[in-house]
């Protein structure tokens, strides 16, 4: 078992663990085709906590899974790669991917409680993994399913226990703790607190950040709430109707972002470090219907500072500054949008 | 343990329901029109029997004392004499519920297994030719009368082919040395045949229908997909947490088609003259032997409401999250 | 807003209970098939050859016994005793649609009464409503109806009688649930609160979410009248001088049909009743999928 992967992974540093270039994903629906995800273009460094957020229906949950490569029936990855550690994800043969399977990639649902088996101990489903994935012997499981329970803080007796016999805190700590279980490279975590309270959240999140920084994991976050990704991730890649809109550091984002969307999803959301501050502005209307998507841009019937040009051409993403990319025609006057974004007034009349 | 206070009250309530319905049987019988006493004394009794069958009863007695020793000589096993046999009923009751309960169960357990794999394997090929197939026949055994399923498997493998034996439990003349000899000699296995594959056929329509449509149910839970992402083998998906959730229902289901069944035994034990409680009654009554019809319909209803506690308490402990609440 | 939406899903599902299922081929086959039934029974006298109970003599003075499908203009030949099988099955059609609808109609009331009652007021109604569920569940139908046949004259109704007794409890059960789910949601409450008396808010928020469901019990019901009528007849229990399939089954296993492999007069009853009982589970199928939508079955 890898302690530390970080010596291992010194020689090719600068290297990203996942590299998603030019994906696309779509839903075949009886009569057409609802692309999910449309040419994402993103990177996840090594030993980064990384957000993706956006609203429900951006696409972020599609593309998440889409790392595990088990997406619903009728999805299919269109075009693109997702380079992982040198392979392509999306074009490994079954076999292959199964070998990575939360070996290298693992997962963290949204919901603990239907995720687990409700008919085995928590103990048998982490077996599952520690002995029929990773090989371990009776003996080494147990050590390995004890030593997991106490990084992520619950007592080794509670291993007996049933899922419904958890909290719903604890119960997404057994669900980190199962992701842990091999000693994977990445975990990808579909909204790991949303169904939390905001103090448990805290402390999942708090959690989550001590694992990364000991293990050396990179982690995608997956969530519709900003201020989470404002609390943990290192980077934060923003979409809306399924296309990639900025992807930067999270501290340049929240306090200078590119893209007016994320300049209007920072006024809607309380800070979760200082919670209760600051107005709530929602933005109004809706994301477009993606089984029919606008020419232009995506976003431009929700945007205070949409011109014709935005109507018509849609941006593509391009690289604005060093490790800061924007789809947007109005990127260069940001800082006067900006501006005008912290009036609430902007986006009242939108209304 | 914590199951132990639903187990106890669930108990009590079917006690309650046992109650109600010996109440209801004793109240139609005494309440019938013509000779009240005529529901445990024929004409054709001794006097002196008749005097013993009065005073056990106390048929001479206002109704709401008779209720109470009816209820006091139930309790002691006493139902009165049968009219034709000139027995007590209780002993002919003991004598037949075997048979009735081997036919159930024989052909129950061969229902259950053939529906819980063919359920399954159905639900795997969603979608299929066989599927298409499949389910209008399995339809259409749930809609056809149990006795004509057995008058055609009579017809054709009885009569027509002449692989079975024609009803009954055995051939005339065979003698055994023990109950045991007997139910495992090839000639009641022979007689059991056709009765016991008529409801099988029968009932195999519920298991069936009710476990494929738990497998498509709990192939789309998240701990399916979860065990997906894992990576596990197709076989602990589909199977050990698949099937395994899918059966819970299943099995509690089980023990309540031992009480449906037991009333289509009934006609099928009329169909191939099987001995068994369900024929017994349908010729008491026509015999007009009320304490015999009495008697056993008192013995289907106390299996009925057994069944149906066990059920209850079968899925309270094969759900962990109620055994461990 | 509430009471918008709750009204136009309220207007839905009660044009979905009159909805024809296009889509799911066999639900239509079923109520094809229903139709059929219903003309069969409706027009027997005319679709007859003969009278079903009458004993024919055949040109030679002889009695025209088991005669085989085709003699003597007979379509599915003769009983025993020289009634035209051909005859009998039409005319059962008859007692087989009367005891269906009457027993099925039954059932969905008396259940959807104690059901809705047992959910909508609760506390003790619903306590000794659902008590005397259970002693339902308790009663073994068949040797029920058998026991209740000791004492009444053989008829047909014997079997709506025991049914009306007995079976409505699983209707009982799930419109219970239903209505408690219903109670549930806000509007009733609301109604309540703005001082709805009960009655209207029964009629209006609780019936039409109801009502489907009661006719998709119903339509089930109907299945289980005939066939527990074919039992009964079979047994002897049954009306001598009304032809039903159950009668016709009794005649057959009476009269040697099946050492005679007589197949010609016991198959057609029993394909009759297999036929009409699908059509119902069929169309029940088509209704539940109408009515409660699971995508992708």
């Amino acid at each position: 078992m890898k302690t530390s992967s970080f010596q291992s992974w010194a020689g090719n540093m600068n290297e990203p663990l996942l590299s998603v270039k030019d994906l696309s994903i779509a839903y075949q629906v009886p009569g057409l085709d609802v692309v999910a995800v449309s040419r994402a273009f993103f990177d996840v460094p090594k030993g980064a906590i990384v957000g993706l957020v956006g609203e429900s229906g951006c696409g972020k949950t599609t593309m998440a899974r889409a790392f595990t490569r088990i997406i619903a029936d009728n999805a299919k990855i269109t075009e693109g790669s997702m380079l992982f550690d040198g392979q392509d994800l999306a074009k490994l043969s079954e076999k292959a991917m199964n070998d990575l399977r939360w070996r290298d990639i693992a997962f963290v649902p949204q919901s603990a409680m239907n995720s687990l088996d409700p008919v085995y101990r928590v103990e048998y489903q982490l077996n599952e993994v520690l002995r029929g994935r990773g090989g371990l012997s009776r003996a080494q499981a147990r050590k390995r399913a004890v030593e997991l329970f106490e990084l992520v803080g619950i007592e080794a007796n509670r291993l007996r226990d049933f899922p419904h016999q958890f909290s719903g805190g604890m119960r997404q700590r057994v669900a980190i703790a199962l992701a842990l279980a091999l000693n994977p490279k990445l975990i990808v975590a579909d909204e790991p607190v949303t169904a939390l309270d905001v103090i448990v959240q805290r402390q999942i999140l708090d959690q989550m950040r001590d694992l990364q920084r000991d293990l050396g994991i990179s982690i995608i976050i997956v969530t519709h709430d900003i201020s989470v990704v404002a609390y943990i991730c290192d980077r934060t890649v923003v979409m809306y109707a399924g296309e990639v809109v900025e992807d930067c550091d999270t501290k340049t984002l929240l306090s200078a972002p590119l893209h007016p969307y994320t300049m209007g999803l920072k006024n809607a959301f309380p800070d979760i470090a200082s919670a209760g501050s600051g107005m709530l502005t929602p933005i109004s209307g809706a994301p477009p219907d993606l089984a029919r998507p606008p020419s232009g841009c995506r976003f431009a019937a929700r945007c205070p500072f949409a011109t014709d040009h935005c109507r018509a051409v849609s941006p593509t993403l391009r690289q604005f500054a060093a490790g800061h990319s924007v789809a947007c025609h109005r990127a260069d006057e940001a800082v006067v949008l900006r501006g005008k974004a912290e009036n609430p007034a902007t986006w009242g009349e939108m209304a | 343990m914590s199951t132990l206070k639903p187990v106890l009250s669930r108990t009590f309530q079917l006690m309650l329901v046992l109650w109600a319905v010996v109440t209801i049987l004793f109240l139609m019988f005494r309440l019938m029109p013509g000779n009240p006493l005529a529901a445990y004394i024929d004409p054709t009794f001794t006097l002196e029997q008749q005097e013993q069958l009065i005073r056990q009863f106390g048929l001479d007695k206002p109704l709401l004392q008779q209720y109470f020793t009816y209820i006091g000589n139930l309790l002691q096993g006493e139902l009165g004499y049968s009219f034709r046999y000139r027995t007590p009923v209780a002993d002919r009751i003991w004598l037949l519920l075997p048979n009735t309960l081997i036919l159930t169960f024989s052909s129950l357990i061969i229902a259950y297994f053939f529906g819980i794999l063919a359920g399954a394997w159905l639900a795997w090929h969603r979608g299929s030719r066989a599927e298409a197939v499949a389910l209008p026949v399995v339809l259409a055994t749930r809609a056809m009368p149990e006795f004509w399923l057995g008058m055609v498997l009579l017809a054709v493998f009885s009569f027509s082919l002449g692989i079975f034996p024609a009803g009954g439990t055995r051939s005339p003349g065979t003698e055994y040395d023990s109950l045991w000899a007997l139910y495992t000699s090839a000639d009641f296995l022979s007689h059991l045949a056709l009765p016991m594959l008529t409801l099988a056929i029968y009932s195999q329509g519920l298991p069936l229908l009710l476990m494929r449509s738990n497998m498509l149910d709990v192939m789309k839970e998240d701990f399916v997909t979860m065990a997906k992402v894992k990576g596990l083998s197709p076989y602990t998906i589909v199977i050990r947490h698949g099937a395994r959730n899918a059966l819970l229902p299943v099995m509690t289901s089980f023990a309540i088609s031992v009480g449906y069944q037991l009333q289509g035994n009934v006609v099928v034990e009329s169909v191939f003259s099987w001995p068994g409680l369900g024929r017994e009654l349908v010729s008491a009554v026509s015999a007009s032997d009320y304490p015999l019809a009495q008697g056993a319909f008192l013995m289907i209803a106390v299996v009925v409401i057994l069944m149906n506690l066990i059920a209850d308490l079968l899925y309270t402990f094969l759900d962990p999250r109620i055994s461990h609440a | 807003m509430l009471e918008a939406i709750a009204s136009r899903g309220k207007i839905r599902r009660m044009f979905g209970a009159l909805k024809v299922p296009v889509g799911d081929n066999f639900a239509v086959a079923g109520l094809i098939i229903y139709v059929l039934f219903m003309l069969t029974a409706i027009f027997a006298p005319v679709l007859a050859p003969f009278d079903p109970t009458e004993i024919l003599y055949s040109t030679d003075y002889e009695l025209a016994s088991d005669l085989l499908p085709g003699q003597e203009g007979h379509i599915l030949g003769t009983t025993s005793l020289g009634r035209d099988i051909f005859s009998q099955i039409v005319f059962g059609a008859r007692s087989a649609l009367l005891v269906g609808l009457t027993a099925a109609f039954m059932v969905a009331f008396i259940g959807t009464i104690v059901g809705l009652l047992a959910g909508y007021f609760g506390g003790w109604i619903d306590m000794i409503l659902m008590r005397l569920a259970d002693v339902a569940f308790g009663i073994p139908f068949l040797p029920f109806v058998i026991v209740i046949s000791a004492f009444l004259e053989p008829s047909i109704w014997n079997t709506v009688i025991a049914m009306a007794l007995v079976l409505w409890r699983d209707t009982a059960r799930v419109i219970r649930s239903q209505v408690l789910t219903l109670r549930s949601r806000g509007y009733v409450e609301a109604a309540r609160v703005a001082g709805s008396s009960d009655l209207k808010i029964i009629v209006r928020h609780i019936a039409p979410n109801i009502v489907p469901l009661s006719l998709l019990y119903g339509s089930i019901a109907i299945g289980w009248a005939i066939l527990t009528e074919a039992s009964i007849s079979f047994l002897g229990f049954g009306d001598p001088d009304s032809i039903s399939w159950g009668y016709m089954l009794q005649d057959a296993f009476a009269s040697q049909a099946l050492s005679r492999q007589a197949y010609h007069w016991f198959i057609p009853p029993g394909m009759a009743i297999i036929f009409v009982v699908s059509a119902g589970f069929f169309i029940s199928r088509g209704y539940e999928n109408l009515l409660f939508p699971k995508l992708g079955r």
